[in-house]
Parts: C-alpha cells; structure tokens; sequence
C-alpha cells in the first residue's frame, strides 16, 4: 500500500487536476485513459469528491454508453474506478441513482437478453457487482424509495431477475455471493458493516408493497439455490438464505398489516405496468403463506441435516427473523419454523445450540408476554398442533427410521416442550394430549426382555463386598437397558431428558396420576411408566432440567411443584412400587434355584476349596462358580417363562432406580421416607439375580448420597431402627415375608460394630424365628448366621492376629514368641476366665430351644456375688449361634448340614472363637462333628467334618491331638524314661474303625510326622 | 378366623426397661407423641412420625416411672415413679424442666389420676398410705381398686365413701371407667375381667366376669369412642374386646414377655387412631386396628 499521500481537499485545485484526464477519457475511451483517471481520483479527498461527483462520473458513464460492443477490460476498470467514487460519496440525485442502476444492469446481462446474465468474464461481473453494490449503498435516503414506486416495477425487476440469474447460474461462487448480497441491498435488507438506510415502517409499507410482485420469483429462486448443489459451498447457500428470509420478512411483515389498509390507489397513469402490481390482501397473504410453506419445508429438510454449522446457524436466524416479524402472516409456515428451530435446540455445534436458545427464549417471551392477545393464541395452538401431531407419529417413527431421525424427531419434541415451557402444563391438561404423549411413551420406551444373560446372571456371595467408599465399583456392572425400537444411547437420554422436561413443567399430581395409572393398568406399559414416573419427578424437583434451559425459564416462574407437592408424589409412588405385587415378583425359577443349589454345594471346585479357604478366597470362590452349567435348565425352561422372569427383574431395577432418583428429587427430606423404602431396597440387595442386586445396591449408594450419609454404613446405621422393626416383624410372619433374613444379611454385610447394641436383640428374635420353624426355613437362616459370623469377624479383629497367634505356638518360632509372652499370659488368663465363666452354665447349654442367659455368675469372683461379669455381646452371639449349629448338623437334609459344617467352620476362624477353647464348647463342636468322620457318611460331609476338625487343630492342637488319638491311636509310646508313666490312650490297639482313615489323615497332615509329635505329646500327657 | 393374625404396623425399641405406662399425645398437634414411663426411669419421648425418641428425661433418679399423662393444650408433662415422687415438667420449646414435685409416701404400683375440671384447675388423686387405683367420674367422684380386690367410689368433696364392691379376690390390678355409660372395668390377678356398673344412686354393681385364657392383667384401656376395650396380659398377648358387649374380637401377640400397659391414640383422624402397647421385653408395640375402613370384626 503505497503512503498516503496528502489527498486535494481544494475543489478548484481538484477540478483542474481532474479536467484533464476526464476529457482525454471522453475523447479516447482506452483502459490506460480509465486508470489515469482512477488514480487521479484517489488523491481527492471524500468531500471534495463529493462536489466534483457528477463531474468524474460523466466520463466513465460515457464509456459505458458509447454503443457497440465493448472491451470487457474497459468496462472492468470503468467500473472499478466508478466503484471507488460511488463508495466515497452519496448519490443525491434520483437521475444518477436510476441511470447507473441500469446502466450497470446493462452491463451485466446478455445484449439478446436482458433476462439473463452475459457472456462476460468473472472478474468483470464482480466489478459491475462491486460498484452495484456501492451504488445502492451511496443512494441518498430521500431518493433510494423512489425505487420502489410503481413506475419502476419494470426496471427494479429487470435488475431482480438479472441478480437472481447470476445467483443461481454462475459457476464462480464469489460472483454468486456478491450477486445475493447486490439483491439483498436493492431491497434495502443489507446487512453488511457500512451505514444502512433504516426505513419507517410506512417507507416498508411501500418496500414490500413492490416487492411483493417479485416474492414468488425471489424465493422460489432462492429456494432453489439453498436446495441447489449441496458442494456450492456454504457462503452461497448462507447468503441465499439471507436472501430468503430478508425478502419473506419485508413482504410479509405483520407491522405492515396492522398500520393501514397495505395498498394504495395506484396513480392513474401506470398503463400497463398496473399489471404488475401486486396487492396484498388477506387472500393473497393466506395463499401466499402456503406457497412459501412449501418452500420453507424444502429448505429446512435441506439446511437442518447441513453438514456446516454455519449454515444451521443461519437457518436459526431465519427462523427468528420470520417468527419475529411474520408470525401471523405466515400461518401455516410457523409450525415448520418452530419445528427447525426446536430441533436445533440440541444442535452438536454448541454455537448454533446457544443461538438457538436465546433464539428459543425470544420466542417463549413473545409467547408468554401476550398470552391473552389472538396472535399468542394461535402461536400456542401452533405449538401444541405440532406437538400433537409429532407424537401421534412418533410411535410410527420410531419403529421405521433410523437412529439419526429418531433422534432428530426426538429433540423437536423435546424442543417444543421447552419452548412452550409453562405452558405444557396447559396442554397437558387436556386428556387428549396427555393421552397421546404418554401412550407414545410407552411405545418407545418398550424394553427388550428376550436377552436371557438377564436371567441366567446370578450372585451367590452373601452380598456384594462394598465396603470400599467408593461406589465405583457397583456403577461399571450397570446394565445397559435393551430397548426395542432403538440402540443409541442418545436417543434415551434424550427420552429421558423429554420425562424431566415434562415434570419440570407439568403438574406433577396429574403426571404421577396419570402414570401410575398406566402402571397398574397393563403389565404391558408397568416397565416404561415406571421409567416416566422416575424421570418426571427427578424433573419436578429440578434435576437435569435447571441447567439446560434456564433461558427459557428465567421471565416465568416455570416450575409449579414444591417440595411439599413432591413428597406427596414420592410417597404415593414408592408406595406402590414397593407393594407386594409390584415388588416381590419372582425372578428365579424355584426350581432351577434349587436345582443350582445343588450344583453348587457338590461342585467339586467347592469342595476342594475348604481346606485351604481364608476369609479372601471364599469370595473368590463364589464368584467363580457363576458361569457354572446352566445350558440344560435354560433350555428346559419354556422361552416365555424365560422372557417373564426377565421383565421382572427390569422392572425392579428401574423401580429400585426409581427409589433412587426420589432421593436424589429431595435430599435430605427424603430421610423419612426411609421409613418405608429402606428395607425394601436392602431386601432386594440380598437377591440372588445379580442385576436386581447390583440396581439395589446403586440404589443404596445415590439415597445415600442424597440423605446426607456418608457412606452404606452410616445409612444402615442410622436407619438400623426402622430395618430391624421390619425384620423383626417380618420375621414372625416368616411364610409370607422369606426376605426377612437376606435383609439383616445386607444390614450386618454393610454396617460395622456400633449395630452390635442392636443386633444382639435381633438376634434373638431371629434364632426363636429359627427354633419355631426349624423343618422349612433352616436353610434361610444358614446364610443369616454365616453373616452374622462373618461380620462379626470383621468387627472384631484386632485380638484375630494376637489370638490366632498365641494360639498356634507350634507355628511361630519361638524367638518370635518371647516378646508377646506378656501378651499371651494376659491373653491365656482372659481365656481362662471366659472359660471358666461358661463353664458353670454347662447346664444351659443342653437345652437348645431356650436362649441361653446372655449373663453368667463367675463363681471365682472374689468381688462379690452380686457382681455378674458379662460375656461380650459377640461372644455370646456367637455362642447361641453355635447351638443351633450343633443342633442342625443332626438335621435330615444333607445340603443343610453342609452348610452347617461350613458355618462352623465359620465362627472356628473368627477370633471369637478362640475364647472358647479349653470351654465345654469346644468340646461340644467336636462331639458334633466327630460322628462325621466316619466313613459311612457321604464323602463330601467327611471332608467337611475334616476342614472342620482342621481349623479346630489350628485353635487348639494338644486337645484335638489328644482326642483324635482318643478315637484311634496308630501308634504306641515309649517313655524316654522309665520314671515316666506309660501313655495310656483309647485309642491305642484298637482295630481299623469306621474312623481310623479320617483320623489318621488328620494326624498325618495336620501333625507332620506322628512320631515326631508322640515324643511331644507324651511329655505333655505327664 | 380364615384371616391371618394382625401384627404391629411398626414397634418402638430401645427403651431400654420395661414399660410401665404409656400415654399419647395427638390430638392437635403437628407431630403425634407417645410418652412412655420405663422400668429404669426414664420418659421417652416418641415422635410417632419419625417413629423415633425424640426426647428423653430422666426423672425419677433411676426409679421405675408407673404413670405419665400430659396435660391438656400445654406442653406440659406430669410423671409418677417409684421413688414416691409425682413431677412436673415443662416441655414448651424444647425444654425439660422440672417444675413442681409432690412426695406421695407410696411405695406401691398405684397409678394416680387426674381430673381437668376446667382449664387450669386439675385434681390429682394418688395413692397415699393405702393403695388405691382410681379413676374419675362426674362430681368428682373417685374410684378406687385395692389390695384385697375390692371397689371403692369416695365422693372427693364430701371425702365419703359411696359405694363398695368386691369385684376381685385378688388384688385389683387395674380399672378403667367409661364416663359416658357410666361403666367400667377392672382386672386382676387372675383369669377374669370384671366389669360392673354405676347406677343412679351411685352404687357399684357387678356384673358377669369375663374368663380370659390366660390370667393376669395389667392394664385396661377403653378407647376414646367407647367401642373397644384392650387388655395387657401377662401371657405376652393384648386382647380387644367389643366394650358394649365384651365379645372378645382380637389377640395380639407380638411381644415376648408380659404387656405391661396398652393406650389407645387420641388422633383427631379416627382412621389414623393406634393402640400401643408396652412390654416387659422392653418394646413398644404400634398397632392399627379396627379403624374406619379397616377390619370391622
């Protein structure tokens, strides 16, 4: 650029230095000659120009006259030089304004026909375009209206239809663009950087009075441009939809409607140019409105799938600019508009999405704001015609197109629900449309129940291990939902999104009637109402739903339901989800259950795990023996039964789900409603089907969340009183309510020692549940126990590594033992007292259906005899529930005593254990089990009785050295001195027995070498 | 009776003692209560809403608490234990305070009773050097149980006895009287109820006993719209009889050691109304029955 130089501002100085060059250019009219002149000029100055304008154009517009054919490089340089002039100064005069229109016009068609667009080259029509464009901009705005008087109807639409050819023929796009833009400024609709003439509403009176003749031509044109070749590349098809819409919008502006009768007489003297002239009566606005209709469809199918955001962005404004301005006029064509506006709502382009809601909330207002008026009536109607019609086809849709279009229909009825915001609850209202949106609902929502892994998926840990804080781990087994008329996970979110968005707005008591209704109707919708039911109160507590469209609610207080209102909700609902026949569907066959269980006991890999089992692998176990043989019952099993089963668990993971976003709906006020809704909840996370466990577990974890509870525990904790009142009375209505048991499982798996107060009284209750109905439930209550003792286990265990230490000298060095002797004494006088102390009521313990007394008398209590020492609670849990234990393994049914050995072994590795040895107790497990040993038993209680009797070893080797050899003695001890006595066992000599090779196997494994022991053995005997 | 056997609608645990006495408190309020006197001293305080203790006071040094009522439109509290003393205590705002002890003398299991004559004028009757169980009629008239199972009515003001029954031989463990008919009831130690009548000259007049299956009674109770009567057992159970006719209707079993007291709820809503009964096993029983639109019989 070269330095500006210091520009003529004299008009004198100017005209002298001009007058050379313009009269050279009259006379020769060369390229050279134009340029001359062009440079010249640009050393004048605006004002100055401004004078001389006339003057400087003469000559160029000379060029142009000059007839015959012309140089197009002449014309090129004529019109940028003119271009310059025209952009620097104002056109005052009509005369200019009106000749250089159609001068350059003449330039840019073809000399046979002024229709089309001339055989020129490209850089050509885009200078002619350029100074076009200048042209209308330096227009003065007393003489630019003058254009659109009737008498210039013949020329204004020679230039029209010449600028809409270029637009929509010419190859290059710039010239396309630059021919749209010309168009858009002849009707004064610019929307460029520079200064605008803004017309008064009666000057747009007279604008779109005359451009009505050429709407039809303009926008089916322009329509077929924005539909045209999808490659033109996105400025043309942006500049064409500006085009459209500016011209729409100018012609059927509602202002220019209301303000006076919209057409004139006509000056008598118009000839045949009255022809022309368009009237715009309410028959032709009506027609008209159709017309474009059929357009707009075209170009929103068109333009809302385009790949270039911006081309979507500009189809936002489109709609904005005609709703703003058109909205009555256009009649029929708002219920598209709205539709590619509401549909743009969850653009991917988070600029076109922003746009549209701003856009979306503009709309609202207007709707809103005049709520009473005629117009917001039928914008209203509009709306919810649409959306009426939207889901009457819905159903329709969502069986035959493919994802994408069914996410996209998706978002337009989301769409329209957000814009016609409070107003849903109106629509809603009405029984017609409540109808249809539920029934598509529940059309769409229509869950896959043919997937059997549903069914087949079983957990047979006790509960799921979640003891960690987080519940990471329970969220990645979440199971997907299988819908069946869609797999994009969008398209649920987006449903889900649509439940919100009507609870946010709708009368929560109506919706929850509603849907409830649809719930205990037909077992055929119960899965997907109860899916509505839960959105729709997560949405009327404001969940999910305050973020997204905060635009459009801020002017109106959108959302009716208060917190009282959706309790209210929440009660009625949980109420019915958790009633008997909505929550204890049976998800399980009973026979293959019992079937599996079978297959689970004697599996060999079950079996083989006692031995060597810790508390770590027993879960390892169980949860590998899931994918065990299941081929044979589920192909045995009719498919529908099959197909039963699995709806059922559905729905109770969506109405556990549901439970969940209750809580989440309304936090800490949701504690009371605890009351109720705990227990079943935790009766469910002690289900076999691992979904329905998993769900009762995520649904454990969010109320948790939500109540304000750190983690499982403190929510078992602190709601222990509500579950153990239920337990409780559940418990002595055993028949009709088997869950009883599972649920305290669940509460003893999640909680920790501070629920011992409180167990202790369950306890009691559970085991005279036990003694009562010892033939049907026992096995029930083998898997209450087990908890029991497991977490017992786990609540105390800091005496498990000194105790089990202490009790297994044999195994630790004895280096390693001198710093604990302290220890152990203490340890060893403790254990000493407990046993005394139990050993008084020897007596007590002979009866088995009355509880032991919790409090024995220590007889060598110096202190006094009113002082009782109380045994731990744990401790004499764990005592009472070894009676039952002893008691059980004599019970008919083979799996029970399996489980009951499994049991003892059990509460034999609890640290609490060990306080009882040297007590009569040990001594009674081992009266128990002994008979077990025997070889007439079936084998796998053989080898259970032998895991037992290896873990008492573990707890208490002399005494069980010595019984064993008591039962069979395989060999004979020598003292190493003759003053010790002989050892005298009965076991010794004695013949080979039902149970030598039991007792000899235990000796040789669990005593190394027996000769190497005898030597110890018969030291301690003396 | 095809029908199964009804159970508790909840249970309140955690009393800690057995429970003595039971006494609600419904009727206009916000948060229905349900104050309990426990064998170790302590008055919980039941928020039947949250079916949690809302408050507990510790009133009588440790000593069992045989009787606690409250009195009518304030918040105000009133308790007999058996450290011989009736208190008073203040609950408005929170509060626990005590405001007023009397020393009775008794060291027997006789509960007092209490008469509004109007608002702000009550007479309390306790049992002083001999035992009695009374109960109050119009004018004040007082009824008295004693030791030897025998009936008293005193007239208060004359501080003269009116009439004289022998309803029980064994001590009269409890009574109940029902102002509208004039009738009422009392149990003992035995397999009876005895209920008996108030005529016009003011005599007592027995009327036929009621066997029970099992004996021992520790409490009557006729509820608010005289219809039922409810019996603690000492065999563990609560028995409800029609009160017109005293046709046994239902057994309640759920606790597992003597019943020790039984109320009915004074709710304003008749179908919200719970009968409550106390054990010895140290919970507090719930129970909705025979409400409008319930069980009829």
């Amino acid at each position: 650029m070269p330095p500006i130089m210091a520009q003529i501002s004299d008009p004198k100085i100017a005209f002298a230095y001009l007058r050379p060059a313009c009269v050279l250019l009259t006379r020769a009219p060369t390229v050279t000659n134009v340029e001359t002149l062009s440079a010249q000029l640009k050393e004048v100055n605006d004002a100055t120009l401004q004078q001389l304008q006339e003057y400087v154009l003469f000559p160029l517009r000379f060029v142009l006259k000059v007839p015959g054919p012309k140089n197009n490089k002449l014309v090129q340089a004529v019109a940028e030089a003119m271009s310059h002039v025209l952009e620097n100064t104002c056109v005052q005069s009509w005369e200019t304004l009106c000749d250089l229109l159609s001068e350059l016009c003449l330039c840019l068609c073809s000399p046979t026909d002024p229709g089309k667009a001339a055989d020129t080259s490209e850089e050509l029509k885009l200078a002619v375009l350029r100074c076009l464009d200048a042209l209308l901009h330096a227009a003065y705005g007393d003489i630019v209206f003058k254009l659109f008087e009737p008498n210039m109807l013949p020329g204004l639409g020679a230039a029209v239809s010449l600028l809409l050819a270029l637009g929509e023929k010419e190859k290059s796009r710039d010239v396309q663009a630059a021919a749209l833009k010309c168009l858009q400024a002849l009707t004064l609709q610019c929307d460029c950087t520079q200064e605008h003439v803004v017309p008064s509403l009666e000057e747009r009176c007279a604008i779109g009075s005359t451009m009505a003749s050429f709407l039809p031509g303009i926008t089916v044109a322009v329509a077929r441009i924005i539909t045209g070749d999808l490659r033109q590349g996105h400025a043309v098809t942006i500049r064409a939809i500006k085009v459209w819409s500016r011209t729409v919008g100018l012609v059927m502006e509602d202002d220019q409607f209301q303000v006076s009768e919209p057409w004139k007489t006509p000056p008598p003297d118009l000839g045949r140019i009255e022809q022309l002239i368009v009237h715009r009566t309410q028959d032709w606005v009506k027609s008209t409105a159709g017309k474009l209709s059929v357009l707009l469809k075209k170009i929103i199918s068109c333009t809302s799938a385009h790949q270039h955001w911006r081309v979507r962005l500009e189809m936002v404004e489109l709609d904005d600019h005609l709703l703003a301005r058109c909205s009555q006029a256009l009649g029929e064509c708002v219920g598209p508009l709205l539709e590619a506006l509401v549909g743009a709502v969850n653009d991917e382009e988070p600029r076109v999405r922003k746009r549209c809601e701003v856009v979306l909330r503009l709309v609202s207002q207007r709707n809103q704001s005049c709520s009473s008026s005629r117009s917001a009536q039928t914008f209203t109607d509009v709306l919810s015609e649409n959306l009426h019609s939207l889901v009457t086809s819905l159903p329709r849709l969502m069986r035959t197109s493919d994802d994408q279009k069914k996410l996209f229909v998706l978002k337009v009825f989301l769409g329209y629900l957000k814009v016609l915001g409070p107003l849903v609850s109106v629509i809603l209202n009405s029984a017609a449309h409540l109808e249809r949106i539920s029934k598509a609902l529940m059309q769409v929502l229509e869950l896959d129940v043919m997937d059997v892994r549903i069914v087949e998926e079983r957990s047979y840990t006790a509960t799921l291990e979640t003891s960690s804080g987080t519940n990471d781990s329970y969220t990645a087994h979440i199971q997907r939902k299988h819908f069946l008329y869609f797999t994009d996970e969008k398209i649920i979110s987006v449903l889900m999104e649509i439940c919100q968005t009507l609870g946010y707005y709708g009368n929560i008591h109506l919706l929850t009637d509603h849907f409830l209704d649809l719930y205990q109707q037909s077992s055929a919708y119960r899965k997907q109402a109860a899916m509505v039911l839960n959105e729709i109160i997560r949405g009327a507590a404001g969940i999910a739903v305050a973020t997204e469209c905060q635009g459009l609610e801020t002017q109106v207080l959108g959302h009716s339901a208060t917190q009282e209102d959706l309790k209210v909700a929440v009660v009625s609902v949980v109420e019915e989800y958790t009633s008997v026949n909505n929550w204890h569907l049976i998800t399980s066959s009973e026979e293959t259950d019992r079937d599996r269980q079978d297959h689970q006991l004697f599996s060999p890999s079950r079996l083989l795990s006692i031995p060597n089992s810790n508390v770590g692998n027993t879960k390892a176990n169980s949860v590998q023996l899931i994918p065990s043989s299941f081929g044979t019952v589920s192909s045995s099993t009719p498919t529908s039964a099959i197909h039963q089963l699995n709806s059922n668990i559905w729905q109770l993971c969506i109405q556990l789900e549901g439970i969940a976003c209750f809580a989440q709906a309304l936090g800490r006020d949701f504690r009371p409603i605890l009351m109720t809704s705990l227990y079943p909840v935790l009766e469910k996370a002690g289900e076999e089907t691992l979904l329905v466990r998993q769900a009762a577990l995520g649904s454990m974890w969010d109320i948790s969340n939500s109540c304000g509870y750190p983690s499982l525990k403190e929510l078992i904790n602190e709601n222990s009183d509500y579950l153990l009142n239920d337990i409780s009375l559940n418990l002595q209505r055993l028949s009709q309510h088997p869950q009883a048991p599972r649920v305290l499982t669940v509460m003893l798996t999640h909680s920790d020692c501070s629920l011992l107060p409180l167990v202790r009284d369950m306890v009691q209750d559970v085991l005279m549940a036990l003694d009562l109905s010892y033939d049907h439930t026992a096995a029930l209550f083998c898997s209450v126990l087990h908890a029991l003792m497991k977490a017992l286990a786990r609540w105390f265990p800091s005496s498990c590594g000194r105790t089990s230490k202490s009790a297994r000298p044999k195994q630790t060095s004895l280096h390693d033992e001198i710093p604990n002797i302290r220890q152990f004494l203490l340890d060893h006088r403790i254990q000493k007292e407990l046993a005394e102390g139990i050993g008084v009521e020897e007596d007590s313990n002979e009866d088995l259906e009355v509880p032991p007394p919790l409090e024995c008398e220590d007889v060598e209590d110096i202190e006094g005899p009113d002082v009782k020492v109380e045994l731990p609670s744990h401790l004499s849990i764990t005592k009472d529930v070894m009676e039952r234990c002893i008691h059980l393994l004599s019970d008919p049914s083979l799996r029970l005593r399996l489980k009951m050995a499994k049991q003892r072994r059990k509460c034999s590795k609890g640290p609490v254990f060990v306080f009882f040895s040297g007590g009569t107790d040990l001594d009674a497990v081992c009266e128990a089990c002994l008979p077990y040993l025997s070889c007439r038993q079936p084998i796998r209680l053989q080898e259970a009785s032998v895991s037992v009797f290896q873990h008492l070893i573990q707890v208490d080797p002399d005494a069980f050295w010595f019984t064993l050899n008591e039962l069979h003695c395989p060999s004979s001890y020598i003292p190493p001195h003759p003053d010790l006595l002989p050892v005298q066992l009965s076991g010794m000599c004695r013949p080979r027995d039902e149970y030598s090779d039991n007792v000899l196997k235990l000796l040789r494994e669990e005593f190394g070498s027996v000769a190497e022991n005898s030597v110890a053995a018969s030291q301690l005997m003396n | 009776m095809s029908r199964p056997a009804p159970s508790p609608i909840y249970t309140l645990r955690g009393a800690g003692g057995p429970l003595n006495t039971l006494h609600f408190s419904c009727h206009g309020r916000d948060t229905p209560l349900l104050f309990s006197g426990s064998g170790k001293g302590a008055i919980h305080m039941w928020n039947l809403n949250s079916r949690r203790a809302q408050k507990i006071v510790e009133g009588h040094s440790g000593s069992s608490v045989i009787w606690v009522s409250t009195l009518q439109a304030t918040d105000t509290l009133i308790s007999q234990g058996r450290d011989m003393q009736v208190c008073l205590w203040d609950l408005s705002e929170g509060r626990s305070a005590l405001m007023d002890s009397v020393w009775t003398g008794s060291v027997g299991f006789c509960q007092p009773s209490m008469l509004e004559t109007s608002p702000g004028t009550r007479l309390l009757a306790f049992a002083g050097q001999q035992t009695e169980e009374p109960d109050s009629g119009p004018g004040p008239l007082l009824l008295a149980g004693y030791e030897d199972g025998s009936l008293l009515l005193w007239d208060v003001t004359q501080r003269s006895k009116l009439s004289q029954a022998k309803a029980h031989p064994e001590p009269v463990m409890c009574l109940t009287f029902d102002t509208n008919c004039l009738r009422g009831i009392s149990g003992s130690s035995e397999k009876k109820l005895s209920p008996w009548m108030l005529d016009r000259q003011n005599n007592l007049q027995l009327q036929e006993c009621v066997t029970l299956v099992n004996p021992g009674v520790s409490q009557l109770c006729i509820r608010g719209d005289g219809k039922l009567l409810a019996s603690a057992g000492w065999d563990h159970r609560v028995r409800v009889f029609g009160w017109k006719k005293l046709r046994p209707l239902a057994v309640l079993q759920y606790h597992t050691d003597m019943v020790l007291s039984v109320a009915f709820s004074d709710h304003q809503d008749p179908r919200q109304r719970l009968l409550a009964a106390g054990s010895k096993d140290q919970r507090i029983s719930l129970w909705s029955i025979y409400n409008e639109g319930g069980d009829t019989s």
